[in-house]
């Protein structure tokens, strides 16, 4: 119980102001915790960070032990089912404050609530708990930065302009595939490392330079073809756009509605918030599963946080990316990703240097 | 000294007993109160056998606390109704339900309307595809899970698709308008409604109960279970339905709840 010096009012031991006057109640001084976020090597794979980690947090443990106890070098262990494409496959661990709930609890030093150890702020109060852990909890070095030498093995051609180089499961760089200063056409009925993906169209895509610029088309694949998109660079979303996260596909559907009835009656139903339209995720050729509307302020996508969540995919960053609305249009964002956000081509896209194209299992990244 | 007895005559001063339509001896004519010893309720609410509808709340023209007397056999509720108006609730149609009296028993037959009529459900009810059912501010609609379009092509190029798990249906939240909101597939065999830390959560419905309802698949047949939310579950009828005293039912916009005296 905290009695206010101003107004005399009995408020709770948790309140940060009198609930009779708003006067600012005493506040303890504030103990920071012993807590050591462990710092990731830049570029390490997960597996060994999460192994190395000297002091692994409550919520994680689990994980982490599950981690320790794979195989070290099975980095990409054998998929059941063919192989899904995998963007960068980094276990993209939160920062221990994001984690889920933890249920062990600690009494906050400035309120004494019971808060959840892996919190960082105290949920009553709002106190940080740790005033002195360092702040690069979410500095994780982009996953494509990984230092296994690039292996060429095909020696390029003098013809080519540009190549694709492919990343690999664990995030190392693997073979390049030339693509020539006229049309290339890849598939999986043009063999090479295109041939045993289950996922590619026997014709699937085809590559041009239009200048200096190259260009990739979708040549009507089943799965199309998804070039990722900037951090924190606007994409906008338009009916049927189909988007990428982790390992979830989503289409954005701009509002429709029924026409409505002769009568003048309109069709009851929920508070219609001014929704831009939905997000849906797509289980199938023309089926979706779980779907959310956007509200006019927007929504963001997490595996952990945001407004929509995807808490069993480990290939999501726990705040991922974000569709909201400006000046009456819809865009997507990243906002920092590590496995980054795919747009899926529609027909044909520029294809800047440096960019990561997602095709059918496999991503690789332009380079020219 | 003692009173008449009977009516007497206004002409000829000679009693009459009831059910003399006219005085037998001068033939003047009797007043009609005086005609049969019959007693009148004070008002007719106070009749027998005949239910009431009170409006929970209503719409901005027809005010709350209204009720209707349903003393006819047939009584019409809906935007244009003449005996049970709604004019200013868009959501109800010209002529949107009929309350009439089946024998003794008072029910509700939904004549066609675009929105229907819903009943409070008591605890559980049997609920089945297509159904639509209301908790708090929201409505929702019951959907077959769609064939698995996700299969390989003709050419042997499998389908990505999201990654999912066997869901035995969905709840899709309709919008006003008619739009679909938010979908959300069974995990397992039910799918939670309510303010937080359900499967479909309405942080900002203050008409909701933290935990509202749920639907379950149990056997081959779908429920749908009101977990003693403070403001209730609410079901769409299909074509009529009987009702007793104590039902709430949602018009559009209207609650109404049904009160039968004995």
């Amino acid at each position: 119980m905290i009695v206010c010096s101003r107004c005399s009012k009995e408020n709770q031991d948790h309140y940060k102001f009198c609930l009779g006057c708003g006067a600012e109640l005493p506040r303890q001084s504030s103990k920071p915790r012993s807590f050591s976020a462990p710092t990731p090597p830049g570029g390490t794979p997960s597996q060994g960070r999460t192994t190395n980690a000297p002091q692994v947090p409550q919520a994680q443990a689990g994980r982490a032990e599950a981690l320790a106890s794979a195989p070290q070098l099975e980095l990409d262990p054998a998929p059941v089912e063919p192989a899904r494409a995998k963007p960068v496959a980094v276990e993209d661990l939160l920062p221990p404050e994001l984690a889920p709930l933890s249920e062990e609890t600690s009494p906050c030093p400035h309120c004494g609530s019971q808060v959840p150890e892996n919190f960082r702020f105290c949920h009553v109060c709002g106190d940080d708990l740790h005033a002195e852990a360092s702040g690069e909890a979410f500095g994780d070095a982009p996953a494509e930065r990984v230092s296994a030498p690039a292996v060429a093995d095909a020696p390029q051609p003098a013809a080519a302009r540009a190549r694709l180089v492919l990343i690999q499961p664990d995030g190392s760089e693997g073979e390049s595939f030339p693509l020539s200063g006229g049309r290339t056409l890849i598939g999986r009925g043009t063999g090479g490392i295109f041939a045993n993906d289950a996922y590619l169209s026997p014709e699937h895509a085809e590559f041009r330079f239009e200048g200096d610029q190259l260009v990739v088309k979708d040549m009507e694949s089943l799965n199309g073809v998804y070039i990722r998109i900037e951090p924190e660079v606007p994409i906008e979303l338009f009916d049927g756009s189909i988007f990428r996260v982790g390992q979830e596909i989503l289409r954005f559907e701009a509002p429709v509605a029924p026409d409505p009835a002769a009568d003048g009656t309109q069709y009851m139903g929920s508070p219609h918030r001014g929704y831009l339209g939905r997000i849906a995720l797509m289980i199938g050729r023309e089926s979706t599963g779980n779907s959310y509307p956007i509200p006019p302020q927007g929504i963001h996508l997490g595996r952990e946080r945001g407004d929509v969540v995807f808490p069993e995919d480990g290939y999501v960053s726990g705040l991922h990316c974000r569709v909201n609305s400006e000046v009456g249009h819809v865009f997507l964002t990243d906002v920092g990703s590590s496995n980054g956000t795919f747009v899926r081509v529609s027909n044909e896209s520029y294809v800047p240097q440096g960019t990561f194209v997602l095709i059918g299992q496999q991503l690789f990244r332009a380079e020219y | 000294m003692e009173q008449a007895r009977n009516y007497v005559c206004t002409e000829c001063a000679s009693a009459v007993p009831s059910g003399h339509k006219f005085c037998g001896a001068c033939g003047a004519g009797v007043p009609n109160e005086a005609q049969t010893l019959e007693t009148r309720f004070f008002g007719a609410l106070q009749m027998p056998g005949k239910a009431r509808l009170i409006v929970v709340r209503g719409d901005e023209a027809m005010g709350e606390g209204l009720s209707y007397l349903l003393q006819a056999t047939e009584h019409v509720a809906g935007r244009e109704a003449d005996q049970i108006p709604f004019p200013s609730d868009n959501w109800l149609s010209p002529a949107h339900a009929n309350f009439l009296y089946r024998g003794e028993k008072l029910v509700v037959r939904d004549e066609g309307s675009l929105n229907g009529v819903y009943i409070r459900i008591r605890g559980a009810s049997p609920i089945q595809i297509g159904d639509h059912f209301m908790c708090g501010q929201q409505l929702f609609r019951i959907d077959a899970t769609p064939k698995d379009t996700s299969g390989p092509e003709a050419d042997q190029t499998h389908f990505y698709s999201s990654p999912r798990r066997p869901s035995a249906f969905r709840v899709t939240q309709v919008l006003e308008g008619g739009m679909d909101g938010i979908v959300c597939c069974a995990h397992e065999q039910s799918v939670q409604i309510g303010r937080e830390d359900c499967d479909i959560n309405f942080p900002d419905d203050v008409h909701m109960s933290p935990r509202h309802a749920r639907v379950e698949m149990s056997g081959e047949s779908l429920e749908l279970v009101d977990e003693n939310s403070q403001n209730g579950t609410y079901v769409r009828i299909r074509g009529e339905r009987e009702l007793s005293h104590g039902d709430y039912l949602f018009l559009g916009r209207n609650l109404l709840r049904v009160e039968v005296t004995a």
